[in-house]
């Protein structure tokens, strides 16, 4: 299965929702404490070869990247979010010194998390340090709007996959918050764990239902319409849950990656509910994804500076 | 006895980054200016740029989207180049502004005009310029082996200790960023260990770094604070009202956008617009991390009321109350550096720089039962007048003492007030005494064959003559078990350790002999040193000092008391004076070599050791101090050859050798350093500190082949691999 060593440590990865073999790897030197940064891009290739994956191109940045997201409307556009506050928008068809085509430097911390949104296409929300939320479009050089309500650093955010105005975004005050961009404040709070929440997904294919992981090393999923009890708590990793990620093929398939080096599968309906368990990295597992092209492909980057590609079910090392 | 980890890092670092801001309005105004002006450019450019793409659509039709966005607070010109229909747009937008959500909503958020400008001041120092710095080289490769043991430390549960690594030269924009983000990601990292052993983690960290963690930028968790449930509450009662307005008005403009029903509104409907709070209150009301923030709060309230309490005091003029030790006691507690705890009395960790250390070894011993020792016999003492401290409501006391004084007959109450300070400052010397060695418990061997040996000091004094530093440890080990009240028994066993390269072992031996000895000048130098070593600046200097207080040449030149805080610049002078009086006294100047070392003022410090060795050419400990002090003032190839020096006079000198592995690794010559290290560690594998700088070296050298035997300790292996 391929294999890509990168320079730095690994912080995320994403597949391209237009490609089936490229994806997107944002990592950060000395573990983003301090340091560089650096986007990859990178190809699969689709036969059997020597170099199962090769690199397109990449892009420095004077500062660690934590995390990237393809654009849902133009297949050679990402957003980068970088440890000094700033997003930075990439257009692969630009030459290279043309790129980052746009810096958007408005957040006072670091930037941890962008997702592009995946109905309207035309923005996307990125949560930092500075415990805001902020939305942006492609054509402005300044935010749209500034979501302050969190108490501590806003470590995820999601898009809703069918509500094309609402998000979720998961923070170190332990809530989770559903936000609906037409209304002024948060539209609820989920108090969803005792410790810090890394991380939140929704479903995709039922909109009521958000995964979250967090420091308390529980993967939970809710149904924000009875929000007071999670619906699974999934319980098997050895540290804090750093990354969740819901299926794009299955109803009830979460994926997620730890600080204990692991990488879960889960079927969050049943009651033995870890399907799979891998363990390919040798540091810690923070980035994941799973391709919406390929039914079953999966993708991992960690600490040790490595990006796994393989298909669910098989080992990420053979070769 | 001999100097190694001495502090090292960039107190001299220059402010390179900072010149390059020098003027950072200036580069503001230019960063603003321009970089809007550039983005501008860009948007006209783009669409024509990317034109050959299939599906380029997502710039030039930037007028709809504009308009098509719901929820904009923006009112920036900036779209005043947009077609026509937007102009309508945005009248509509700005008349159902006026509804006055605009003026609700900046309400809410007053700071946020303001962030575009501080966006550029993160870290600006090391970040403002857009120009690629490098991490490249020896010093990118020190900290990424240093910063990976840091992350490590989570998983082996092995606490992080500070280690001394050679000047990186981090700029303080850099430091604020290692600060800042470590402090965030070790909570991650250490799930399940308790704050206080974060922050000792942390500490750790930035203390290596030579970081201050004075300002936490980015606290601990704040807990889920009752201010937010309040702006919450606030917000949702703003909201009903004035945004349905705009809601609805907004959607008279683009109606066909909407579903009227809201998805998000229908929760609302279904559980009420405050239904949800209230029962989020209730929950939060069982938060266990509200504890946190309520402690805090309650110092904080404590503060201000001892404060209030000062000032009454101090308004008044009776000289006595202005020498009231209470007085003292009390302008203390205002100021922070004392906070009651339950019902004890602490002193701040703010206060002391050597303090962190303390706490974190008691977290190290697990709160070994020697500590708790200590603080239950302090308790049984002043546990009582602290209990009626910490219950009298502060508040009615300042009343009453208000009351009182104009009455002028608090004077009684006053003594005895002052009288039961008294008491308190007495137990809490002791208890402090208590718990500065509860730090250094000493932890005897297993399986002492010496135990029975008819006379174990000799022997042992005999097997370090030998430079058998592991075995004579044994035998003195004997000895003191033997005779628990023999001083030099503990000494040798302190040099012996120290030599060994195990500073935990030999304060605490020294410590012991001073209990039984204590004006031994020998003992308090070598606590100094080690304490030094240790970068507990605050401690080394008290050690120092005691030498020159006990020393029967300067005793007299030190003002009779020993002050409550010992300041650098004082003891220096000091000890200068010192030297003036009998330049040939070898001792004076390495005295005064160690105290340039805490310092840092790394030439005065091989000055004062070089005129040492010229006095006592045959002390090899001497060459290694002057050594470790040329290494930590980047002169890692000179120190190279005093190493070399002490290590002729004395092969065995374990700590010596393993002083050579940290120079060579400073000059990036990781192979060598591993196999000093190796060499230290195969005559002595308990010294901790070489494992952990072998660890950074294996991994700096691309060895991680090795890590596994480093981690398990398997020295055959290492020397099979390494050999010298």
């Amino acid at each position: 299965m391929p294999v890509f060593k990168t320079p730095f440590n690994g912080y995320s990865v994403k597949f391209s929702p237009f490609y089936e073999h490229r994806l997107a790897v944002a990592t950060s030197q000395n573990f983003g404490i301090l340091g560089n940064g650096r986007l990859h891009i990178l190809d699969l290739s689709p036969t059997p070869s020597p170099t199962p994956i090769s690199e397109l191109t990449f892009f420095d940045t004077a500062d660690g990247i934590y995390d990237v997201a393809w654009s849902e409307s133009h297949d050679n556009l990402l957003v980068a979010a970088v440890a000094d506050g700033s997003l930075k928008l990439y257009d692969l068809s630009l030459p290279p010194q043309q790129n980052p085509s746009r810096s958007l430097p408005e957040h006072t911390r670091e930037v941890h998390s962008v997702d592009w949104n995946p109905t309207r296409r035309d923005s996307f929300i990125s949560g930092s340090w500075d415990d805001t939320i902020k939305l942006w479009t492609v054509d402005r050089p300044t935010s749209v709007r500034t979501f302050k309500e969190h108490a501590y650093c806003v470590y995820s955010v999601a898009w809703n996959p069918r509500h094309a105005d609402v998000f979720a975004s998961a923070s170190g005050d332990c809530t989770v918050r559903v936000w609906d961009v037409r209304e002024p404040g948060s539209t609820m709070i989920i108090p969803g764990h005792e410790h810090e929440i890394l991380s939140c997904d929704w479903n995709k294919y039922d909109e009521c239902l958000l995964a979250t992981g967090s420091v308390d090393k529980t993967v939970r999923v809710w149904d924000v319409r009875s929000y007071r009890t999670p619906i699974a708590v999934l319980a098997g990793h050895g540290y804090a849950v750093r990354k969740v990620k819901c299926s794009p093929h299955h109803r009830n398939m979460v994926m997620s990656c730890s600080y204990d080096m692991t990488v879960c599968m889960w079927d969050f309906m049943v009651e033995d509910a870890l399907i799979g368990k891998y363990d390919q990295h040798t540091e810690f597992a923070v980035g994941i994804d799973m391709s919406v092209l390929v039914e079953g492909l999966l993708a991992s980057t960690g600490w040790d500076e490595m990006v796994y590609v393989w298909q669910h079910g098989t080992d990420p090392r053979a070769t | 006895m001999a100097m190694r980890d001495l502090v090292t890092g960039g107190a001299s670092c220059n402010d390179s980054g900072s010149s390059s801001s020098s003027n950072p309005l200036g580069s503001l105004a230019n960063a603003l200016i321009g970089s809007s002006s550039k983005t501008r450019d860009r948007l006209k450019e783009i669409p024509t740029s990317t034109s050959s793409g299939s599906s380029n659509q997502f710039y030039s039709n930037s007028d709809e989207q504009l308009t098509a966005l719901p929820g904009s607070e923006s009112e920036y010109q900036f779209n005043q180049h947009s077609a026509g229909q937007d102009v309508g747009f945005l009248h509509n937008y700005r008349s159902a502004s006026h509804s006055g959500f605009t003026e609700a909503w900046d309400d809410i958020q007053p700071e946020r005009e303001s962030n575009f400008l501080e966006s550029r001041h993160i870290y600006n120092e090391g970040f403002a310029t857009q120009t690629q710095q490098s991490w490249d080289g020896p010093p990118q490769k020190i900290l990424s082996g240093f910063l990976h043991s840091f992350v490590d430390s989570s998983r082996f549960g092995a606490p992080f200790r500070p280690t001394a690594l050679p000047m990186l030269g981090l700029t303080k924009g850099e430091k604020q960023c290692i600060r800042n983000r470590s402090s965030i990601m070790a909570r991650h990292f250490f799930a399940d260990k308790s704050e206080e052993y974060i922050n000792a983690q942390v500490d750790a960290l930035l203390c290596s770094l030579d970081i201050d963690n004075d300002i936490q930028l980015k606290g601990p968790l704040p807990g889920r604070v009752r201010e937010l449930e309040e702006y919450w509450n606030e917000s949702q009662g703003l909201r009903a009202p004035v945004a349905d307005g705009w809601v609805a008005e907004y959607r008279q403009n683009k109606p066909e956008l909407f579903n009227p029903n809201g998805w998000a509104n229908l929760f609302e409907q279904e559980h009420g617009p405050n239904g949800w709070a209230s029962e989020f209150e209730h929950d939060q009301a069982q938060a266990v991390s509200l504890n946190q923030s309520n402690q805090h709060m309650s110092r904080l309230a404590g503060m201000e009321q001892t404060r209030i309490l000062a000032h009454t005091l101090a308004q008044n003029n009776d000289p006595k109350f202005k020498n009231s030790r209470f007085l003292q006691f009390v302008s203390k507690m205002s100021r922070g550096e004392l906070f009651v705890e339950g019902n004890q009395v602490k002193e701040s960790s703010i206060s002391a720089s050597g303090d962190w250390g303390a706490e974190y070894r008691q977290h190290h011993d697990g709160g070994l039962s020697w500590a708790d020792h200590a603080r239950e016999k302090e308790l049984l003492g002043d546990d009582k007048w602290v209990d009626e401290f910490s219950k009298l409501n502060v508040q009615d006391w300042v009343g009453e003492f208000e009351h009182q004084a104009e009455g002028a007959v608090g004077e009684d109450i006053m003594d005895s007030w002052a009288s039961a300070y008294d008491e308190y400052l007495n137990e809490q010397s002791v208890a402090k005494h208590n718990s500065d060695s509860s730090k250094g418990v000493y932890v005897f061997s297993d399986m002492n064959p010496y135990v029975g040996h008819p006379d174990p000091l000799k022997e042992g004094q005999e097997l370090f003559r030998k430079g058998l530093l592991s075995e004579s440890v044994l035998a003195l080990e004997a000895e003191v078990l033997k005779n628990p009240d023999n001083a030099e028994g503990w000494r040798l066993l302190g040099i012996a350790h120290a030599e060994n390269d195990d500073d935990q072992q030999a304060i605490a031996s020294m410590m012991r002999a001073q209990e039984v000895d204590p004006t031994n000048l020998e003992v308090l130098l070598a606590l100094g040193v080690s304490h030094t070593n240790e970068l507990e600046q605050s401690t080394a200097l008290k050690y120092l000092y005691q030498w020159l207080r006990n020393h029967s040449k300067y005793g007299t030149l030190s003002p009779e008391e020993l002050p409550d805080s010992l300041y650098y610049a004082d003891v220096a002078r000091i000890f200068n004076e010192a030297a003036q009086i009998s330049p040939e006294d070898a001792d004076v100047h390495i005295v005064l070599g160690v105290l340039y070392n805490l310092s840092r003022e790394y030439d005065k410090a091989i000055d004062s050791f070089k005129t040492a060795i010229k006095l006592k050419p045959h002390d090899y400990s001497l060459w290694n101090k002057l050594g470790a002090t040329q290494a930590n003032s980047v002169q890692s190839a000179e120190a190279i050859d005093a190493y070399q020096q002490a290590l002729d006079l004395k092969p065995n000198y374990v700590r010596a050798w393993a002083n050579m592995g940290i120079s060579y690794a400073n000059q990036g010559m990781y192979e060598e350093s591993i196999r000093y290290y190796v060499r230290a560690l195969a005559m002595n594998p308990k010294a901790d500190n070489a494992w952990q700088y072998l660890r950074i070296s294996l991994s700096c050298a691309s060895r991680n082949d090795m890590l596994e035997a480093c981690d398990s300790r398997n020295i055959d292996v290492l020397q099979k691999e390494f050999p010298l």
